[in-house]
């Protein structure tokens, strides 16, 4: 059984199509990572998953259970951040966690000392008395994904669980993320942020246009791009012109060029392969290699690829 | 954990969130309390029968009708701010939310106009109090039909507050006006027609306040039938108003927006 399945899951706003018969696996203790530009239909998908929204059409289920007909069992085992910050403004952060926890059915006494932790966790410990309203814009947000790690549901769903939060932040916030999973929760990301995506994921599914485009490893799906990794060598070598041909009749290459006479630059697929082969050219060409820099293609990329337009510039439109 | 446990904690956190807003205590307090012990007192020696039993109930009803429509600026700030799908997504049914809602604004009209009722008690027999305990819980389910006509105006005036409070007025001088909550029966029937003395006699404000006057204040023995009335005509605000709300949250998770 799969942790959530969608099959021709469907959801219009109007005129707009937000989700377009989406079919969708999550593994059961996966982290898998919706990656997509701002309208791509990816916090549509979480907020049907959190029964929040309703679907138009199509089937979604959590855990084996339907979101639309079952909405208060997929309650039961799922949390979820959501983008903006939710919170009741009158309320102080430790007010907000502890109401979260007991209405999550959190065990009284875990909750405060869990609710410590995650607050100092999260350096919002010194910001515990404030009132909401009066949070700044990453305390508000950090506070919001505390809500999941206070909570420790079966099925969390975080949508853009580190945006609005400096580095620091973000790197505690993911090795919450990580902790999570370790203890056999499932976790569905939504990002735009392609190092989040990298630092996270299990698999990764680029949404666009309410459409699955590719799902898999962030491994895979860069291994997916015809020479998407890009080696840089500088080889000491009487003959470039010969050694460049001997370069790209390596199995792997797509393109190689030479700025100069021993400057190289070879776009190749799996460079982690190619790179010993071409150690072989250069030893049998009697050709010094003076420095190797490989570069693999980022997520980014990988969106270029198969939607042909970048991440940045579609979050941007 | 169950659904009446899950239910009750969200009433709690909105019943608690009611006390928080200071603003809004020391505007209702300063208002009702001046009312209670300036007005009803001061007027009260310039009158030739008890005005201070008959308008410190009026007074007590108005502060349970301003505590319960408060359930819907409740509402609107939760639709505005997005908190409602924060609550959408916690482990409680749609309805249970809705109900949840309604026993908070409930709950809290009747703490705020309990208050204002144990300090008129101050000055009357102790025999009052009995009576006065006896009338809360048809105070809290009259409190309940207001906040579910709070959250039908929540609900209609989607996230545009202003339409919210401009509705809230007209449904506080309709509702008032035809009552008789601030006035006697008799100044209705030399001013009204029949049908609008008809609804101003069976509107639970004026059975509330009546309910007040002669139990609490006079020392009538209590009657259930007349009790029983308050329920009657409370239940169905109560009904429609969690019609409305609930109608209102299926339209968010259908549209993603009211």
């Amino acid at each position: 059984m799969y942790a959530v399945e969608t099959k021709n899951l469907t959801k219009r706003y109007g005129k707009t199509w937000a989700l377009k018969n989406l079919d969708f696996t999550i593994d059961e203790n996966e982290i898998m990572v919706l990656l997509g530009p701002n309208g791509s239909g990816k916090t549509t998908l979480l907020l049907i998953l959190a029964t929040v929204l309703k679907p138009t059409s199509g089937q979604a289920k959590v855990m084996g259970i339907d979101v639309s007909t079952q909405s208060t069992r997929v309650r039961q085992i799922m949390g979820i951040t959501f983008q903006e910050s939710r919170g009741f403004w009158r309320h102080k952060p430790a007010d907000i966690l502890r109401f979260h926890a007991s209405v999550c059915g959190v065990p009284k006494t875990k909750r405060d000392t869990l609710i410590e932790h995650i607050l100092k966790d999260l350096e919002l410990w010194d910001a515990r008395n404030k009132l909401f309203m009066h949070l700044s814009g990453g305390q508000a947000k950090r506070l919001e994904v505390a809500k999941v790690f206070v909570h420790r549901p079966k099925f969390a769903i975080l949508d853009e669980p580190s945006s609005q939060v400096d580095l620091r932040g973000k790197r505690k916030i993911w090795a919450q993320i990580l902790k999570m999973r370790e203890e056999g929760s499932t976790i569905l990301i939504a990002t735009n942020e392609v190092r989040e995506a990298e630092y996270l994921a299990d698999r990764v599914t680029v949404l666009d246009k309410g459409k699955s485009v590719v799902c898999d490893t962030v491994r895979q799906l860069k291994d997916s791009i015809a020479g998407g990794d890009v080696v840089e060598l500088q080889i000491d070598t009487s003959d470039a012109q010969n050694l460049k041909r001997a370069l790209s009749q390596i199995e792997g290459t797509v393109k190689i060029t030479n700025s100069s006479a021993n400057q190289f630059k070879a776009h190749v697929s799996m460079a982690e392969s190619w790179v010993p082969r071409m150690t072989d050219v250069c030893y049998r060409s009697k050709a010094r290699i003076l420095s190797i820099r490989v570069t693999e293609p980022s997520l980014d990329d990988v969106f270029l690829h198969f939607t042909g337009r970048t991440l940045r510039r579609t979050s941007d439109e | 954990m169950s659904q009446a446990r899950v239910i009750l904690l969200i009433a709690r956190n909105d019943f608690s969130y009611f006390f928080r807003t200071k603003w809004l205590m020391a505007v209702l307090l300063s208002l009702n309390l001046s009312d209670m012990l300036v007005v009803a007192l001061v007027y009260n020696r310039m009158m030739t029968f008890n005005y201070f039993s008959y308008y410190v109930p009026a007074v007590i009803i108005m502060g349970l009708f301003a505590a319960s429509m408060d359930t819907g600026r409740r509402i609107w700030l939760a639709l505005r701010e997005g908190v409602i799908q924060y609550e959408l997504s916690l482990p409680v049914s749609t309805q249970g939310l809705v109900i949840a809602y309604l026993l908070a604004g409930g709950a809290a009209a009747l703490v705020y106009a309990g208050s204002l009722m144990a300090i008129a008690l101050i000055i009357l027999p102790a025999s009052a109090i009995w009576s006065a305990f006896l009338l809360l819980p048809f105070l809290f389910v009259l409190a309940m039909g207001l906040a579910g006509i709070a959250a039908t105006l929540a609900a209609i005036a989607s996230t545009h507050g202003e339409f919210f409070f401009a509705f809230q007025n007209v449904v506080q001088v309709t509702i008032l006006a035809l009552s008789t909550v601030y006035y006697p029966i008799e100044i209705v029937r030399n001013s009204l027609p029949p049908l609008l003395v008809t609804v101003a006699e069976e509107n639970p404000l004026s059975l509330a306040a009546e309910a007040i006057r002669q139990y609490t204040f006079a020392g009538a023995p209590i009657e259930i039938g007349f009790l029983a009335k308050i329920l009657v005509a409370s239940i169905p605000f109560a009904i429609v108003g969690a019609v409305a709300y609930f109608g209102a949250l299926r339209k968010l998770q259908i549209n993603g927006k009211l």
